[in-house]
């Protein structure tokens, strides 16, 4: 098992990063731009999806292969590589919504 | 049992709710919304795909929590409303901290009759 194996997980929300950083630029997106705006829907979306995730992983609805995570962990055993899914994903469908709205405006 | 499942089910309640009760966006109504939900699933399932397959798995589900149903390859069909939950609530803060668009604005009170999100597409 090759130890770049433990970074699997953090590897692919950066690969989402970087995939979806031209919607920002190339597409004119202003998602990254907006700080504040950005904090603003995602400091709520983070928690709630947190405190869901750490429910869950008490419960054993949900475990983490332990091959492919670093094993560092947030209080209420939750993987760093959780909390950057829940940072990350809704990052790149901020990007993507705003895209397909500068894409459908320049159609108008 | 399917207690991701049910979770799941809430979870989208919760956040049409969310907006049909309390930040009335208008998002839902709005042909971007779907556009750009499709892209992201499209995505999803790669990022998901690779997240759960059986061969490897990243995540592991308790067999009982889940209805054991998984779409396409390995990944949990709960794990698609779970997507829908998460980046719908984000899209909805965001257009609640941004300002009105036209887009929404045009097909607000008046326009449309029916409260169905899926319809307008």
């Amino acid at each position: 098992m090759a130890a770049v194996d433990r970074y699997q997980y953090l590897l692919l929300m950066a690969g989402c990063v970087v995939v979806t950083l031209p919607l920002e630029f190339a597409f004119g997106a202003r998602v990254w731009r907006q700080p504040r705006r950005l904090l603003f829907a995602l400091v709520p979306t983070v928690i709630v999806f947190a405190l869901w995730d750490i429910a869950a992983i008490a419960r054993e609805q949900w475990s983490f292969n332990a091959h492919y995570v670093t094993g560092r962990e947030l209080p209420g055993n939750l993987p760093v590589e959780e909390l950057a899914f829940f940072v990350v994903i809704p990052i790149c469908g901020l990007l993507t919504l705003e895209a397909v709205r500068r894409i459908l405006d320049r159609a108008r | 049992m399917w207690q991701y499942t049910a979770a799941a089910v809430v979870g989208v309640v919760g956040v049409v709710l969310l907006e049909v009760r309390v930040l009335r966006t208008g998002l839902l109504r709005t042909r971007a919304y779907w556009i750009a939900l499709g892209i992201c699933y499209a995505f999803m399932i790669a990022v998901n795909g690779w997240l759960t397959k059986l061969t490897a798995p990243i995540v592991l589900y308790d067999p009982d929590a889940t209805t054991g149903w998984r779409v396409p390859w390995d990944i949990p069909v709960e794990d698609y409303l779970f997507g829908f939950a998460l980046l719908t609530l984000a899209m909805l803060l965001w257009d609640a901290a941004g300002p009105k668009r036209r887009d929404v604005r045009a097909m607000d009170p008046a326009e449309v009759t029916v409260s169905s999100p899926a319809r307008e597409t």
